[in-house]
């Protein structure tokens, strides 16, 4: 079986979640199926500017293609068009500039999936909003499988995804939430589908005590990894952490694991290290008493997979219906959506605290059980042997005509995702 | 914090969050979500910008000295306007020639620019007054906001005031109960007491029947008294055993403070069998343990209904030491 994924970029620094999520899938399959990796020649996911050289290289023993984006995001003219589909009527022309927009355009990554079509039996495309999923999915429709990986943010609105989520062979979620929010979108309950998610590469044994000695650290504390950032929740984070910190002069200190894009408050007890190594990583989560998830929009928290596989309770974001479903159905950490809601979580999940321990261990038969690599691997061959079973081809939805494509008929992008119901998927 | 309560092995994290939420009402009294509190915050900038709300001479004073500042001169600028004059043939010619002039330069660029430009300035200061009308609106909000901050600061200073007070009486209490804890012992009913308590009772009612006279027989008695001291005795009433006529001379305050009630109840010789010394240092006890703001017919009245209280259960007694001197002539 010829398996080729479709991501947006790939690399072994890269540690964004849908590339790195697509890549541990690629490394795993790799041992059932010879599978190739199409992706862009960028590095970076705001500009999308071309710092890979084009062409074939092998990373971690994965043949990679290379393709160059035609031209980098122009953040303005982004912003001003996400303006219009997101809030205002619009037309479907309209979001297809958006895309483009957006990016990263590569026409020749396009032209060659639909050069190379026969070759593979299957095309997994990473990340439903950009610009490779909707128009590679277009170009392969009889083999295309999403990974769509989304979040409830107002693109997922929009009115040219639904034919695309309704035309693929499959879907393959990150949770029950993102499942029932793409239904809910795009009604295409007909097309098969599975919550799958990811595993991670967790290191056989952890060293918390190289961790604690490594960067200084003294004091129980509860870690934060990913980048610190406004779109993660971190300022809001900051802002509840001082605020226990005044009041709990024993409690928790905090530390942050990343690339920090926004400055990190003055706190003695507030700590960023930086982006560090993933053993480092491993070794701080294993140190720490608990990982927070500040975030609202997540599709799936690898981080908190990891925190789960090592045995430690997950502080979350309650207003992210992802996370607050993930730990409801993990039993596995706690939720906030207040200060006091936060206060009082950090306190429980101390590890000296009464629940902490017995969250965390829940949390690790919860990664077991349903996110443990043989899990998901045996769910992803399933769907391919569902798949080629199965050889009916749905009928392919007409695409508007010039002039129907250019009225701007479309309701805001934001209204279509408010108008889905919203909460955790208990089950 | 309190601790959860963890039964079992398996902890379920919606029970627990359930338990946080309880907390949480329990010390601020209502949960409210983020949405709520962001409603709460509008109501407070409306009350803000309400004009009934908080006012200030001031935010009147900068309405009086606000002068409107004058339109700054502008010009109209048309395609036409380069070749206007009030001689109307000198105008004909200007335009006729117009293709001439047009030869060494281009106006029109010009007149654009000119007329766009008195369009900005026409623009701009509408702006700038629309600015200047709202502020003194923004000014009466800070102003208002500040005078917000400050009566909130004197109120959380207020409270923390109130809160040391309210612990350091209980602090208090505590101590002082912990004191009592220590010097109250059980002790056997005396089975001679039971007989003797069905006669005290009746003539303990008899006593309250008289008692409610009393005080109308005493204002009778003394009209120059104050009618506050009144009281006093009657607290007293309950526990005494026969009735007790305040001579004139005394002092009311005397009479409130030291009632016979226990001292007609109790032998005479057990207090003859005391020293003088000994019993002046009971008084001095009773004096330093005396709260402010309770007279000593408060305290007589608190340690003798305890004593009395005793007595009907014939239960408990206390030992001398000074906690309730009430006891100590029983």
């Amino acid at each position: 079986m010829k398996i080729a994924i479709v991501v947006q970029r790939y690399g072994s620094e890269i540690n964004g979640g849908a590339e790195l999520h697509a890549r541990y899938v690629a490394e795993r399959l790799s041992r059932h199926a010879t599978v190739e990796v199409l992706t862009t020649c960028a590095k970076d996911y705001l500009t999308w500017k071309n710092e890979w050289p084009s062409g074939e290289e092998t990373v971690n023993g994965i043949r990679v293609r290379r393709f160059p984006v035609s031209c980098p995001r122009n953040t303005d003219d982004f912003g001003r068009r996400s303006a219009l589909v997101f809030d205002r009527q619009h037309s479907l022309a309209d979001e297809l500039a958006w895309l483009d927009s957006e990016g990263p355009k590569s026409p020749a990554l396009i032209r060659h999936i639909d050069q190379v079509r026969d070759k593979f039996d299957f095309f997994l495309f990473f990340s439903a909003r950009y610009y490779h999923a909707w128009h590679g999915a277009r170009a392969v429709r009889g083999k295309a499988i999403l990974v769509p990986t989304a979040e409830r943010d107002p693109a997922m609105g929009l009115h040219m995804f639904g034919p695309m989520f309704r035309d693929v062979r499959a879907l393959m979620y990150n949770s029950f939430e993102e499942r029932d929010l793409i239904h809910g979108v795009s009604g295409n309950q007909a097309v098969p589908g599975v919550v799958v998610g990811v595993g991670s590469a967790i290191p056989e044994r952890t060293q918390p005590w190289r961790f604690r000695k490594k960067f200084n650290v003294k004091r129980p504390f509860a870690i934060y990894i990913g980048r610190i950032d406004d779109n993660k929740g971190c300022p809001a984070l900051f802002e509840h952490f001082i605020n226990y910190a005044a009041n709990y002069p024993r409690g928790l200190d905090l530390i942050l694991l990343g690339k920090a894009v926004i400055p990190v408050p003055s706190h003695p007890r507030l700590r960023a290290v930086g982006f560090v190594s993933e053993e480092d990583k491993f070794d701080g989560l294993a140190a720490a008493d608990l990982l927070v998830m500040p975030s609202q929009f997540e599709s799936l928290s690898m981080v908190a997979l990891e925190a789960w596989a090592l045995g430690k309770p997950v502080l979350v974001n309650g207003a992210c219906d992802v996370l607050r479903g993930q730990t409801l159905r993990a039993n596995g950490g706690l939720c906030y959506e207040s200060f006091d809601e936060f206060a009082e979580a950090m306190y429980c999940l101390e590890a000296s605290g009464p629940i902490g321990a017995i969250l965390g261990r829940q949390g690790r038969e919860f990664f077991k059980r349903h996110y443990a690599w043989p899990v998901i691997e045996k769910k992803y061959l399933d769907m391919f042997d569902r798949l080629k079973r199965d050889s009916s081809v749905r009928p392919v939805e007409p695409w508007p005509g010039w002039w129907a494509r250019r009225r701007r008929t479309l309701p805001p992008a934001r209204q279509i995702v408010d108008s889905v119901p919203a909460g955790p998927v208990l089950r | 914090m309190s601790d959860f309560q963890v039964k079992s092995d398996a902890v379920d994290v919606d029970a627990i969050m359930r338990q946080i939420r309880a907390r949480i009402r329990e010390k601020r009294g209502t949960d409210y979500t983020e949405a709520e509190v962001q409603e709460l915050a509008k109501v407070k900038l409306e009350q803000f910008l309400d004009p009934k709300g908080v006012r200030s001479d001031l935010v009147a004073q900068f309405r009086r000295t606000r002068t409107i500042s004058p339109a700054p001169p502008n010009y109209d600028f048309e395609d036409d306007t380069i070749y206007k004059t009030r001689r109307g043939p000198l105008r004909t010619i200007r335009r006729l020639l117009n293709p001439i002039l047009k030869l060494f330069l281009n106006p029109n660029p010009i007149a654009a620019a000119l007329h766009v430009q008195a369009r900005v300035n026409e623009e701009f200061h509408q702006r700038f007054r629309q600015r200047e009308d709202m502020d003194p609106l923004y000014y009466e909000l800070v102003h208002n906001l500040a005078l917000e901050v400050t009566r909130l600061g004197i109120e959380v200073h207020n409270m923390k005031m109130r809160v040391e007070s309210v612990s350091s009486r209980i602090d208090f209490d505590e101590r002082r109960g912990r004191a009592l804890e220590t010097v109250v012992q059980y002790k056997q009913a005396r089975p001679q007491q039971q007989q003797q308590r069905p006669q005290s009772q009746s003539q303990r009612q008899q006593d309250l029947l008289a008692q409610d006279q009393r005080p109308q027989e005493a204002r009778q008695q003394t009209p120059s008294m104050n009618a506050p001291t009144a009281p006093a005795a009657v607290a007293g009433a309950p526990v005494v055993a026969m009735p007790v006529t305040i001579p004139a001379g005394d002092s009311i305050g005397e009479a409130a403070a030291m009632p016979t009630p226990v001292s007609a109840a109790a032998p005479a010789a057990d207090r003859g069998d005391r020293h003088d010394g000994e019993g002046e240092r009971r008084r001095r006890r009773r004096r330093r343990r005396r709260r402010p703001g309770q007279n000593m017919g408060d305290q007589q009245f608190s340690s003798g209904g305890g004593a009395n209280a005793g007595d009907d259960a014939g239960d408990y007694s206390s030992t001398d030491t000074g906690a309730d001197s009430g006891n100590d002539e029983k």
